[in-house]
């Protein structure tokens, strides 16, 4: 017991005399934990989305859509199809088959719907107006996320769709020049969200293609009001429809029903039949569109906070080279000293992975929230026991390869050694040296910064390559979203590429967060190993501009290639995030690209200069007779 | 009063240095003031704490006084700016730590050189400064090597070598042979001599009274400030069978 | 302590005052130079009036001490081998001027601190030149050797003498009254 206590004691005692180190570290794992418990939280909840939906919603087994236009199918490459319109009676028998098919055994409806317009300040949209009831229905009824359900001149909106207009609770809209006010925003299991909504196989929409280029959009947004709103709405141009929710005996086999109605009948109209399995693939595609993004920004911000992470690793790992020589010197056996060092970096791993678990599972409903039809979002990613082990796994091992090192020295070094070894004295470097000295001081004095520790050098081009491919990825991801959507027309966002957008950014953010803190922890870390070699430079004559320049052009000079480097990995990134090639991927303009590493490059600079310029300014005497 | 001022090469008036506040003020150097003609060599000596290597540092402008005058060469130097004072400890101050402050990573001939590399001279004119100097210090067989295969004494003799490298106007030896045993305190001596013959400015701070004895000049120092001032040249000691009992 | 350096000078062999001469000086060095050629002569005729040398007139040469051919005798040989034997060391004379101090407080005649510090002075100064003359010295010549020991005694004096100075300058600041 008391063995485990003087480990304690030691411990705290070392976290106190160096506490910026230390800070530092647990700065660098608890961004490394954040990250990763943010990409598993929001794995967990991208990945079943619609069933959440479907289960709140009692969304239907099968949809159908009944009657419908007169006007062309919106489906491009297709030829216009005439179709007659249905009157209400045959659309009523057509709605009594169905109810009465083999293996339906509920049913909910049949709606009206109208086909309008929505018109929201100088935004437009074409929308299909559902007519509903006040009581809630048993099949299919629409979950409120905000405000109340439909009443007369109250129009719900469809979640996706809510957020593509920017609506909320109280706007006032047109529907083909009435006024309406939002009184609500639901989600629905019954169709896929915003824009998915008339993808094929899913419902047909009825609007006509010249109505569609005039708004500019051909995405169509789902709406609900009363029923009395609905027929209302219905107008020559766009006669009413009537949509049907069935419940089948056996949900799993949607398809096939639909398949065999389909064959053995012959739907009116427009009209056609969805299973719930076809609305759930279209609800998929956005999600896997998500996971694309989330999945690789994640994993750069790791590898980043890695990167970060063996900087100051290395740097305590030849301090902690000393203090190991003088643990053993007064006593302490090899096996204790390795305790003492695996304990100090433990207590850091714990507290970070907790801290990360913590900010974690704060930080991903901000980034769910403005997210698809998918109910119970906000607050449902939770930590499960997996995640958190995960979590708590890497930052453990984090501690144990920082314990390994010193730890394995302990054992072998012999003591009088270690104690030698106060500093590790670099190694000599004759190449560099030799060509540093033809060069003028600032350059001079950072080839030689760049000498003495060139593994370090490496570790920042790979950090710097990490966060240029990071954002050249995003720019790609911009250039290829501008080339497909082409001019910003109706003003409406497409919900994928805004929410993709949304993720990017926070990852962005981070990544840059991230990048950041690498930079000033490196140029940290370099200044104070080489304080006393600068001290001792400025009483031999440099002047304290070539000082900090030197140290400048050592970090360039490690970052260039790193920057350089990361511009190819990231387009190749985006483009294997981008389906791998199956979609096009539009390379950035190049002054982007190059915008992108003069800026990276210019941060590193000036992030460098701080501390070497704090450092190179302070009396010299004090320095030198401390070393 | 400006014939002294152009005779010397080191003055400082009222030169105070200290440390802490209240009751944890220490006045290292309590009001100094000194006059170091060009030529002389002049050696500062006291018991450790007494203030001599701060006396040194700041005079050399490794560090900033809290009050007091320093004129090198005529010209004012407590108030320059970092950059200035960087310009002249290049040009015009060669200073020798005791602790050797070698770079570990660069051989002998490239320690020496830096200054000069620092100063903007040619390469080549750099290496061929150094080697010349290496060979006044009696290493020229040791250029290429590193500081941790050679002796203290060996290092030091380095360290003088890379203070002389830009022909300074004053060199300032800091406790020069306080890590040499004495045999190499000897070669550091003789160098000494030499510099002195060759009307070098030299200021040393020391506690080895046969370091003290070379000087022209000794100041004794207590507790920051000076105590005794005595000129050691002119008038020896009379017949030096005297010491060991020769004479009668 | 003179005696033994004559003798010391005729053990290998019989010599002539002149050789004698010179391998003093080559012996001592410059501190040979301070040594008085008459006293060299003084010392052998006292030895040879004790009976430890002997003088070896050549004919026909001019009776002057130079020219004399001095020899040990067995007495005087075997007082070199006691001498060799010997472990005395040549005693320091610090008593004499601790006295000197304490009789300068206790008497009120000067202030212990000023004396210590003029003889420091001149201590340094006698440090120098023997700095000097052991440094002008070739490498090999025995007499650096000696010379190194004189550096070295001062050196260890000069310490004392710091000693002293911080002792009396804390008498001074806080006097333990009269002895």
């Amino acid at each position: 017991m008391s063995r485990a206590l003087l480990i304690g004691r030691l411990v705290a005692r070392d976290l106190r005399r160096r506490p910026a180190q230390a800070v530092l570290m647990l700065l660098a794992i608890t961004a490394a934990t954040t990250v990763l418990s943010l990409a598993l939280a929001l794995h967990g909840v991208t990945s079943q989305p619609y069933q959440h939906t479907r289960a709140a919603t009692r969304g239907p087994d099968v949809a159908a859509q009944l009657g419908g236009p007169v006007g062309m199918g919106h489906i491009p490459g297709h030829a216009p199809q005439n179709f007659g319109v249905p009157s209400p009676r045959q659309i009523q028998a057509e709605a009594r088959s169905l109810i009465s098919a083999p293996g339906v055994t509920g049913h909910g409806g049949p709606y009206p719907v109208a086909s309008v317009i929505l018109r929201m300040g100088h935004l437009g949209a074409p929308v299909e107006a559902e007519g509903r009831g006040q009581a809630p229905a048993a099949l299919d009824q629409p979950d409120l996320t905000a405000g109340s359900w439909v009443r007369p001149d109250g129009i719900v909106l469809e979640r996706t769709f809510a957020e593509a207009l920017g609506a909320s609770v109280g706007d006032r809209v047109t529907l083909d020049g009435r006024a309406y006010t939002v009184a609500g925003i639901a989600v629905t299991a019954a169709s896929a969200p915003y824009p998915n909504m008339c993808f094929p196989p899913g419902g047909n929409c009825e609007f006509d293609l010249p109505t569609l280029s005039s708004l500019g959009s051909a995405n169509i947004g789902l709406a609900w009001v009363t029923e009395a709103d609905a027929r209302s709405l219905a107008s020559a141009a766009a006669p009413l429809a009537d949509v049907l929710d069935l419940k089948l005996k056996n949900p799993a086999s949607a398809q096939r029903f639909v398949i065999d109605y389909n064959a053995a009948h012959h739907l009116l109209g427009s009209g056609g039949l969805v299973a719930w399995q076809s609305i759930a693939y279209n609800d998929g595609l956005l999600v896997q569109d998500e996971q694309q993004v989330l999945t690789p920004g994640a994993w750069l911000l790791g590898l980043l906070a890695l990167a970060s992470v063996a900087v100051l690793v290395g740097g305590r790992t030849s301090e902690q080279a000393s203090r190991v020589g003088l643990l053993k010197a007064v006593g302490a056996t090899p096996a204790l000293v390795a305790r003492v060092l695996l304990a100090e970096n433990v207590v850091l791993a714990v507290v970070a992975a907790a801290v990360g678990l913590l900010a974690g599972w704060l930080a991903a409903p901000l980034i769910t929230s403005p997210g698809a039809g998918l109910v119970g979002a906000p607050g449902a990613p939770s930590i499960t026991a997996a995640n958190a082990g995960l979590v708590a796994a890497v930052a453990l091992v984090v501690a144990l390869a920082a314990t390994l090192v010193p730890g394995i020295r302990a054992a072998r070094v012999s003591t009088v050694t270690a104690l030698a070894e106060q500093v590790r004295l670099p190694r000599r470097r004759a190449a560099l040296i030799r060509i540093s000295r033809r060069l003028p001081a600032p350059l001079l004095l950072g080839l030689r910064v760049i000498a003495r520790r060139p593994r370090r050098a490496l570790l920042t081009a790979a950090s710097i390559a990490v966060t240029v491919t990071g954002l050249v990825a995003v720019l790609a991801f911009h250039a290829t979203a501008d080339a497909r959507l082409g001019p910003a027309t109706s003003g409406l966002g497409d919900p994928v590429v805004d929410r993709d957008e949304q993720m990017l950014v926070v990852l962005t953010v981070a990544l840059v967060g991230l990048a950041v803190l690498n930079a000033i922890v490196t140029a940290w870390a370099t200044v104070l190993e080489t304080r006393r070699s600068s001290a001792l430079t400025r009483a031999l004559g440099a002047a304290p501009w070539q000082l900090s320049a030197g140290m400048v052009v050592a970090q360039l000079l490690a970052t260039l290639p790193g920057a350089v480097l990361g511009v190819p990995l990231g387009i190749g990134l985006f483009a294997l995030a981008n389906g791998g090639g199956a979609r096009t991927t539009t390379v950035p303009p190049v002054w982007w690209l190059v915008a992108a590493v003069l800026g990276t490059m210019l941060a590193v600079a000036g992030l460098t200069a701080i501390p070497a310029r704090i450092d190179a300014r302070r009396p010299i005497a004090p320095v030198l007779t401390a070393a | 009063m400006s014939e002294t001022m152009n005779q010397s090469m080191l003055r400082a008036r009222g030169l105070c240095k200290q440390y802490g506040r209240d009751a944890s003020l220490v006045r290292a150097v309590d009001g100094v003031d000194v006059d170091v003609p060009a030529g002389e060599t002049l050696a500062v000596m006291g018991p450790s704490g007494c203030g001599k290597s701060t006396l040194l540092h700041l005079l050399g402008g490794l560090d900033r006084p809290s009050a007091g005058e320093i004129w090198l060469d005529g010209q004012r130097i407590d108030q320059l700016s970092e950059r200035r004072m960087a310009t002249l400890r290049r040009d015009a101050v060669g200073f020798v730590f005791q602790a050797f402050h070698l770079m570990d990573e660069l051989t002998a001939v490239e320690n020496i050189e830096l200054p000069a590399l620092l100063a903007g001279r040619s390469p080549r004119a750099a290496r061929r400064r150094a080697s010349e100097l290496l060979d006044q210090v009696g290493l020229s067989g040791r250029a290429r090597h590193l500081p941790s295969q050679l002796s203290g004494g060996q290092r030091q003799r380095v360290g003088i070598a890379r203070a002389l490298a830009n022909a300074p106007r004053v060199v300032l030896a800091d406790e020069p042979t306080g890590n040499l045993d004495s045999e190499a305190t000897l070669d550091v001596l003789r160098l000494f001599e030499r510099l002195h013959e060759a009307g070098q400015t030299l200021v040393i701070v020391t506690h080895d009274a046969r370091i003290a004895a070379t000087a022209d000049r000794l100041i004794s120092m207590r507790d920051g400030a000076f105590v005794d001032d005595t000129r050691l040249t002119g008038g020896t000691a009379g017949n030096l069978g005297a010491l060991v009992g020769l004479d009668g | 302590m003179q005696q033994e350096v004559v003798l010391a000078l005729l053990a290998k062999e019989p010599s002539h005052g002149y050789e004698l001469r010179a391998r003093l000086r080559d012996a001592l060095g410059p501190l040979g130079d301070a040594m008085n050629d008459g006293q060299i002569y003084v010392t052998l005729a006292r030895l040879e009036k004790a009976g430890q040398v002997a003088v070896e007139r050549a004919a026909g040469i001019p009776d002057r001490p130079d020219r004399k051919m001095y020899a040990l005798t067995a007495a005087g040989q075997r007082r070199v081998a006691e001498w060799l034997a010997e472990v005395k060391w040549p005693k320091p004379d610090l008593a004499e001027f601790h006295l000197k101090l304490l009789a300068a407080a206790a008497a009120r005649l000067a202030d212990p601190v000023a004396i210590v510090d003029a003889q420091r002075r001149e201590l340094l100064r006698r440090l120098r030149d023997a700095q000097r003359a052991a440094m002008a010295e070739p490498r090999e010549s025995e007499a650096a050797l000696l010379l190194e020991g004189i550096v070295l005694r001062l050196q260890a004096d000069l310490r004392w003498l710091e000693a002293c100075e911080r002792t009396w300058t804390k008498q001074k600041a806080n006097p333990r009254g009269d002895r």
